[in-house]
């Protein structure tokens, strides 16, 4: 019976083990050995591929990452938290549709998005040209190629991933609670910190988890709204990988990417855990 | 087809479901499995079916073994407690499906199916489709889906449950009726003592697994063999004994409150120490009779009366001795609490046992 | 004053895509709003442009066997593990959804370098197997909730009453999975048919997919060919949303 079973399974797990597991574990020995010009010495291994990683240059554009990544995290926390109550609050049968119009966007590809960006941020673009247009500004503002653009596109850009979340634990939130607090003489902003808060925390950091990994590995908007001046990561990894063919430093930066990910999660999800038990005990 | 079943054992994990059954249903006869939830008796429904692979034991059919054979090569049918009608086809493509299964020519499908289902009288509602129809009616479909197969063995899996009262005393006689008509042997498995016995040619009773008795209901409700039995198929007046002792009658049994009583069979008196009980029904027992008319006869005190629209049910005390006598209203109405009144019962009514 | 922060919210989510459309209608040969002329002449110019084309039929075929293997594999595994005991359960849906997390970026750099390895560069079946590989937890999760709602005793009465498993499969459980893999396989469509990053990593010159096309096109030059492109997508794309909202996918989104 359980034999059988693993005929279904089988196919799956074997596409996956050699189309996933295998190359990734081949770029994280690749990464182990040297580059010459010829390509990867397979005869030699070697750390410098990490050790380079440490190399102030990348020093830089990790920090440049991780800054874009936390300010676009954050302002979407706080522009997701009204949105989700917002949804919440609607007549069952609005909200699949208003989530929809959230989530669309999501499913047309990103370079598309990136582009269309670029058409309203760049110094001749919709923006600037408006507010010269009005009078507002003398010279065009710089809205791209640099690191407002890159925040600019990813915070719609990844909004849904904190949204959907916080809309599923704001919808199964008990409106007698905050009636309950209501009723007890607590104020709306005492309400919201004390009762609300609490019990969707678990749910913001869960999306909050993925929308920032998804900002740390972003690549099309950086690439288009960034540019050379504000590289991230991902865009590094470009570089690296097909432009300067230095595939063994090109994996190192995928398992540096995957283990920080990876940590990312893990902690996101103890966070999560943490908040959810906190939540029940608080007096 | 006959059935025969041989040291059947089913184990979930470390629960024995099934624990050793073994059990012969005769050709064209209404067997039931009768227990309580949780008593195995699903399992053994599905073990015959061969929906699950037996730990252990023997299933035959006709005298062949189909222990092994793969589910659908059984020649069953099920009829499943919520039905289990495809959803997604028709009545009429509900009831051929296993005609399909079998590559019968169209033209014999159309016709098998249509006669199928004249003989659950839903001719009519062929190309509706399941949740277009009462509950009443699907549990038709579902009987005809499984009956135009031509089953060698028709399995009920608590059938009638998720009908209302009415509706499941009219499907009883029916389901009785197209089985006795099709002389289909059948396994019933439920949990209600009056559809076992209003339906069946033969009812075991389980519990945890195991067979604990086998008979006609009749014999199931007068002679139980065990106090399980006897609680489960009926309410009944149970009586903890002292001391039993053989006489030429029968027994001459003593309570822990030193009445005796006769019964009329036998117990052996040398069993290692195990408690010996004695059981009689409400209904046997008969109030104001007079000296000598019953062969056990008592003052007691009438303590409730409780009135049921045809009988009234009365709880009496002799001594320290507790007994619910269910006497015909008429005669009840004679009762009120606290008053004396003789009650009194034949030999042949108490049933007495062991612990074992 | 709520309805309104929505209202800018919904209006920060579609700007671009909107602008996009839009802007591909100007007649003119630069980017600018156009407010009272407009023209087809940039959907001319990309339909007479072969690399979109071919792109574009690419990005199509490529979406639908990714789409089409990912949902029939996904709908395989979640079966074994909806209905079998097997060791491990939970294990295996972990492993089968855990491409999730790991990062575009990352699996783009692995395939790069393993398609290389085993000479599937610039090869359909490396971009294929990528591409699959992205989109299966999608799959995995939609029809593992899918199947678990197909009730056991439908399969068991189809056997009894004389379908083998397999035949069990196609008559019932399938159809009664219907909507499910429905909405499967259009997901999975739609994440195929907009992925850039992993693809822009690992992809070669001959086999540039309609996104990566348009991304190599925009780091060249720059003219409103690429809006009428992207407009392209934007309708096949939105065309397929709804599709797939009818067969009741978002309410099956993971969360």
């Amino acid at each position: 019976m359980e034999r059988a079973g693993w005929l279904f399974v089988l196919p799956l797990a074997l596409v996956l083990a050699a189309g996933y597991v295998w190359p990734l574990m081949q770029a994280g020995v690749n990464s182990f050995h040297p580059n010459t010009p010829q390509g990867i010495d397979l005869g030699h291994w070697t750390d410098a591929n990490y050790t380079k990683l440490l190399d102030p240059l990348y020093q830089s554009i990790l920090e440049r990452t991780l800054r874009i990544s936390l300010i676009v995290s954050a302002i979407t926390a706080v522009l997701a938290y009204p949105v989700a109550f917002f949804i919440a609050r609607l007549k069952p049968k609005v909200q699949p549709w208003l989530i929809l119009v959230y989530v669309s966007p999501w499913l047309v590809n990103t370079v598309v998005k990136s582009f269309g960006w670029s058409l309203l941020l760049r110094s001749n673009g919709v923006i600037n040209t408006t507010l010269q247009h009005l009078g507002l500004i003398d010279a065009p503002l710089h809205l791209m190629l640099n690191e407002t653009g890159v925040i600019i596109a990813l915070v719609p850009g990844h909004f849904m991933f904190v949204l959907l979340p916080l809309w599923a634990a704001a919808s199964g939130l008990d409106p007698n609670l905050k009636w309950a607090a209501g009723t007890l003489g607590a104020p709306p902003w005492q309400i919201f910190l004390r009762v609300t808060l609490p019990l969707t925390l678990p749910s913001l950091i869960a999306g909050l988890v993925i929308n920032f990994t998804m900002n740390m590995t972003a690549f099309a908007a950086p690439a288009i709204l960034g540019g050379v001046r504000a590289r991230t990561v991902s865009f590094l990894a470009f570089e690296v990988n097909l432009e300067q063919l230095n595939w063994p430093l090109g994996g190192a930066i995928a398992v540096g990417l995957l283990a920080f990910t990876l940590a990312v999660v893990w902690g996101g999800q103890r966070l999560a855990f943490l908040a959810v038990r906190s939540g029940r005990t608080r007096p | 087809m006959s059935l025969e079943i041989e040291g059947l054992e089913k184990h979930f994990g470390d629960v024995r479901a099934v624990a050793g059954v073994d059990l012969a249903v005769g050709r064209g006869e209404f067997f039931t499995l009768l227990g309580p939830s949780g008593c195995g008796k699903t399992t053994i429904l599905r073990l015959i079916a061969g929906i699950y692979p037996a730990d252990r034991g023997r299933v035959r059919l006709g005298g062949v073994d189909v222990t092994e054979a793969p589910i659908h090569a059984r020649n069953m049918a099920l009829v499943f407690q919520n039905y289990a009608l495809f959803p997604h086809l028709t009545v009429f493509e509900n009831v051929a499906f296993g005609l399909r299964m079998r590559r019968l020519a169209r033209e014999e499908i159309r016709r098998r199916g249509r006669e199928a289902l004249e003989l659950v009288r839903l001719g009519s509602l062929a190309e509706r489709y399941p949740d277009q129809l009462s509950g009443g009616q699907q549990q038709r479909v579902s009987l005809a889906r499984a009956l135009v197969i031509r089953p060698d063995l028709l399995l009920l899996d608590e059938p009638l449950s998720n009908l209302d009262a009415r509706l499941r005393e009219e499907m009883r006689g029916e389901i009785r009726e197209l089985q006795r008509r099709l002389g289909v042997t059948t396994v019933l498995v439920t949990h209600d003592i009056q559809e076992a016995f209003a339906m069946s040619d033969r009812v075991a009773v389980l519990e945890a697994g195991r067979i604990l008795q086998t008979g006609r209901p009749a014999e199931l409700y007068l002679s139980p063999a065990s106090r399980f039995v006897a609680n489960f198929v009926g309410p009944t007046n149970e009586v903890a004994l002292a001391a039993v002792r053989t006489v030429a009658e029968g027994t001459l049994a003593t309570t822990s409150g030193g009445l005796a009583i006769k019964v009329a069979a036998r117990l052996e008196t040398n069993a290692g120490g195990k408690a010996a009980w004695l059981m009689i029904r409400p209904e046997n027992l008969r109030l104001f009779v007079a000296e000598g008319e019953t062969d056990n006869r008592y003052e007691a005190l009438v303590e409730d009366v409780v009135y049921l629209g045809a009988a009234t049910s009365c709880r009496l005390a002799i001594g320290d001795l507790r007994l619910t006598a269910a006497v015909p209203s008429t005669i009840g109405a004679r009762l009120a609490p606290g008053a004396r009144v003789a009650v009194g019962w034949s030999a042949e009514d108490g049933v007495i046992g062991r612990d074992g | 004053m709520m309805r309104a922060f929505n209202a800018a919210m919904i209006a920060l989510m579609l700007a671009p895509i909107v602008l996009v459309v839009w802007m591909s209608f100007t007649p003119e040969a630069f980017f600018r709003v156009p407010l009272d002329s407009f023209s087809l002449r940039w959907y001319r110019e990309a339909l007479s442009y072969p690399d979109f084309v071919d792109a574009f039929v690419l990005s199509a075929k490529l979406a639908a066997l990714a789409a089409l293997m990912a949902t029939a594999l996904s709908f395989l595994a979640a079966y074994g593990l909806v209905r079998y005991r097997l060791a491990g359960r939970g294990f295996l849906l972990g492993f089968f959804t855990s491409p999730l997390v790991v990062p575009a970026v990352v699996f783009g750099i692995a395939m790069l370098q393993f398609v290389n390895r085993i000479g599937l560069y610039n090869h359909l079946v490396g971009l294929l197997f990528a591409h699959v590989v992205v989109v299966t937890p999608y799959a995995i999760r939609t029809l593992h909730a899918t199947l678990q709602a197909v009730p056991e005793e439908m399969e068991w009465a189809a056997m009894v009453l004389g379908a083998t498993r397999l035949r069990m499969l196609a008559r019932v459980t399938v159809p009664l999975a219907a909507r499910g893999i429905a909405t499967a396989f259009l997901f999975c469509f739609l994440l195929s048919f907009s992925e850039v990053t992993m693809t822009i990593f690992m992809t070669g010159p001959a086999l540039q997919t309609l996104p990566v096309r348009i991304y190599n096109y925009l780091t060249d030059r720059i003219d409103p060919t690429v809006a009428a492109v992207s407009s392209l997508v934007v309708l096949v794309s939105l065309c397929l949303v709804f599709l797939a909202n009818l067969a009741g996918a978002f309410k099956r989104l993971p969360r």
